[in-house]
Order: C-alpha cells, then structure tokens, then sequence
C-alpha cells in the first residue's frame, strides 16, 4: 500500500487540479459554449412535459429554464432526466442546472446549491374510493406507491412509519400501479397528483386525494455547489421574473383557472433561496 | 469528496443493502429451482418424435429468447397480471405482487435458455445409445431417463452453471417493477446519502463476490466430474 500509495497520490492530485481549473467557473464555460443545459422531467405535467403537438417539451420549469438561458445569453437545451438521475447528472456535469421539481432540503444542502424558490407544493397521497381509506393513519401497514429518487419515500415513511412504500422510475408508472390495484395510495406532490386526477377522466369518481399533506415541499433549481456566478444570474432572473409580473403570469398560465389545476391564486412568492426555520 | 464506504454499509443504509442483496439470491435460487425442470420438460420436447410437440417447443424457446428480459418483466408486472382472474389478482396483490411477477418472468426467461443447453447436451449422446435402449424394449421416457441423461448430465451442468451466472446479474433487472433487489435498494441508498461512488462500489463488489462464487463452482464441476469419452 505504501508503495503504491507517493505515486497514486500524485497522480491523483495532479489530475485533481486539472479538474479544478477546467471548470473554474461555470456561467463562463457555458457562455463560452452557448447553451445552457437544463435537466427536467418530461414527465411531470405542468412543470416539464411533452406537448403532443409539437413533441417538444415544455411547462412551468422549462419556461424558467429559457428565461435563464435568455438572461445569459445563451441557447436552452433541455434534457430529460429520471428523478433518481437528477443530482447525480448535476455533480457530474452532465446539466448545468436542474429544473426538475427538485425539492430544497437541508440534506440535499450538504451536495448542491439551490436557487430562489420557484414553487411551493405539498406533498399528498392519492387513494381508491373502495380502498375505504379517508386518513393517513389508516396507510398503517398498507402498500403505496410512488417514484423513485424523491422526497416522496422518506416522507411517507415519516408520515407513517409503518407504511410499505414501492418505487418506480417515473410517477406515471406508479400511477398505473395504484389503477390496477397493486397499492392502495400513490403519493406524489400534490401539483402532480392534481394534474394526474385530472387526466384521469371519467375514472375520476374511483379516487381521491387525502386531506392531509405529509410535507411542505419548498422546489427550487439545483445548482452544482460553488458557483456563485452562476447562482446569481440565475436568481437574479428569477427576481426579475418576479417583479415584472412575468412569474405570476407563468404561474396562472400553467396552473390557473384555464390550466387542469385551476388554482385560482399563487400562494407563495419567488424570493427567498433559505428553507424556513 | 473523500470515499468513505463505512457510511453506506453501516446502520440503516447497510440493512437495507443486506435485504437487496438477500432478496437477490432468493430471486436466484427460487428461479433456478423453477427454471431446471422447465428448461427439461422444453427440451425433451423439442427432441420428441412427434412433430406437435417439437413446434410447441420451438416456439417457446424461440419466442421467449428473442424478446429481452427487460420487455419480460414490464409484460409480467403491468400487464400479465391484468389478465388475471379477479380472485387470483387479488390474492397476487395482496402477497408480493413485485417479487412473484419477477420470478415468473426470470423463470420463463431463463428456462428458455438452459432448455437449448440441455438440448445440445441430450444430442452430443449418440443416437445409437438410445436406439439400443428403445431395441431392448424400454420405452422413450425410461430410456432418456436411465441411458441418455445420466450420461448428458456432465455435458449440460457446465453451460447450465454459466447460465446461472447470468440469471444472478439479471435479477437486477427487476428493479423496474419495484423488486426490493439489490439495485433497487441501491439506487435508494445512493438518494438517501448522495454516496452514489461508495455505494455503486459496494454494490459491484456484491455481484462480483457471487459471480466468482457460481464460476468457482463451475470450475470445480468440472474437474471433479469431466466429460467422458462416448
């Protein structure tokens, strides 16, 4: 081990150092490269999803992407990216920020920065009419379902300890695992689930969501750690978007009174990058 | 960022590690024990005399290995299970649905490929030996079982044990419908400490641990029992 170890350590800090002059900072490398790369979902309606006319995808979080690339100077690309994936593409470089319904915990703190909040949700569970459940409490023992990679898991189990939580890889599918009766909740934020309901059409009548939120989930854009530049491009544009009135626009046009989810108002402001105390 | 393995494999994170990789090998044995008769049964009757049941055979296997194992289990989970009877579906769901629908799949999967290798193996005994059994009066059935298995056992256990290690490494597949495996337990790990290199690590080691193992015993297989001279 010793002997191995001078040269290894070598090597290693040397290769080390390179890595850290090549990205001494993002925002010039991605001005230099002309495009931002945002990581979404594509799969999360209205954040980031693929319009069926043009099979482009678009949404809430894809607006502020290109809000951002804008306010740079640069093109928006957007790349889709499995919940599980998302912090693991961001610290790798593989997207230069995440737009990807990212929820600001302190956890999370401890490996990548966040920009200001850009939504506030809380997270909900939804059941099958003839499940009889009407409470968390009775999820005692009981099998949900949900995606993979989130917050979703560890706050269900904190909600109800006893619970059995299955994963996939994207909420969709865990949708289609509580439709044909393989759990009796599928919990999820309470945006998606709304959307979700929405969609469901006429099979409407067979669910409904629990009163009860398990968590306040504050979502913001995740930023790879250090990059104060970039940090505050990003949040100055999304301050920007604030006060010109445009973030409330975006808000209502996606989650509105014409939107599926038909919020009638927005009940949180972009403003602060803290978690509340 | 310094690599520090003692944080995905104590405590919390290293019981549920423990469970994936429990799960694993449950997933490994319970489908080799299903798949072995199968894999028989497929490929004696791709060997029958009659024409019917050699077409059956061919079918499964050709129809089965020619579709990949990931199509297999979304086909078994989301929509086999569909089809079910409403009693049976009940019961289904109400056991583990995720780990059942995993190891009809993983055993239709790889009874496909084993019943090839048993095949080959039944025909590299020459055909005179069973002619002479059938001349003596013993019937098709007995024959195989007292003149022509015995003897193709030594040929078919090395490509069987090969196919055990890939049935190891696929049970990670699995993952897709929700089996708590190993690499779902890992992936969950890896969200929860954000230690995706320790845990990746550990997880590789995992498979390779038991993959040298099943290779270990094929070596040893062979050297005990070789090949012997027709």
């Amino acid at each position: 081990m010793r002997i191995l170890s001078k040269r290894l350590v070598h090597g290693l800090a040397l290769s080390l150092l390179l890595c850290a002059s090549a990205h001494a900072d993002q925002l010039d490398t991605i001005k230099k490269k002309g495009d931002l790369v945002c990581g979404v979902l594509g799969t999360d309606e209205p954040n980031s999803f693929v319009d069926p006319k043009t099979r482009t995808i678009i949404g809430y979080e894809v607006d502020l992407c290109k809000a951002i690339a804008k306010k740079i100077g640069v093109k928006p690309t957007i790349k889709q990216l499995a919940v599980a994936a998302r912090i693991p593409e961001l610290q790798q470089g593989r997207v230069d920020i995440l737009a990807a319904a990212l929820t600001h915990t302190r956890e999370r703190e401890a490996v990548i920065d966040f920009s200001l909040t850009t939504f506030v949700t809380g997270q909900r569970v939804m059941v099958r009419k003839d499940g009889g459940i009407t409470q968390l409490s009775q999820l005692a023992g009981k099998k949900v379902v949900t995606v993979r990679g989130g917050t979703q898991e560890p706050n269900i189990r904190r909600a109800v300890p006893t619970v059995e939580v299955v994963t996939f890889e994207t909420a969709p599918q865990a949708l289609v695992a509580l439709q044909q009766r393989k759990a009796v909740g599928f919990v999820n934020d309470e945006v998606s689930l709304l959307d979700a309901y929405g969609k469901l059409g006429p099979a409407q009548k067979d669910f409904v969501l629990l009163d009860q939120s398990i968590s306040t989930e504050a979502l913001a854009l995740g930023l790879r750690k250090n990059e104060p530049a970039l940090k505050k491009s990003v949040d100055d544009t999304l301050r920007e978007l604030e006060q010109s009135g445009e973030a409330e626009r975006l808000f209502m046009f996606w989650y509105g009174p014409q939107s599926r989810l038909k919020y009638d108002k927005r009940h949180f402001r972009i403003e602060s990058d803290k978690l509340p105390t | 960022m310094s690599i520090d393995l003692s944080i995905v494999l104590s405590g919390e994170f290293g019981q549920w590690l423990l469970r994936g990789f429990l799960l694993s090998i449950e997933l490994t044995l319970v489908t080799l024990v299903l798949a072995f008769p199968l894999a028989t049964v497929v490929a004696l009757l791709r060997l029958s005399p009659w024409k019917a049941l050699r077409g059956i055979g061919f079918a499964y296997v050709e129809g089965i290995r020619n579709v990949p194992l990931l199509a297999h289990l979304m086909f078994w989970y989301f929509g086999a299970t569909q089809l079910l009877p409403e009693a049976a579906r009940t019961w289904l769901y109400e056991h583990d649905a995720e780990t059942i629908c995993a190891i009809v799949a993983l055993t239709l999967y790889t009874a496909a490929f084993m019943a090839e290798d048993v095949r080959s193996g039944i025909r590299s005994i020459p055909g005179t030996q069973l002619e002479a059994a059938r001349a003596l009066g013993i019937g098709y059935l007995r024959s195989m079982r007292l003149v022509v298995l015995p003897q193709a056992v030594r040929i078919i256990v090395p490509p069987l044990i090969s196919q055990t290690l890939s049935l190891w490494k696929n049970t990670s597949i699995a993952t897709v419908i929700g089996t708590a495996e190993l690499m779902y337990q890992a992936q969950r790990v890896e969200t929860a400490t954000f230690r995706g290199v320790e845990t990746f690590a550990v997880t590789t080691v995992a498979y390779l641990a038991v993959s040298c193992v099943i290779t270990l015993i094929g070596v040893f297989y062979q050297r005990r029992y070789p090949v012997r001279a027709a």
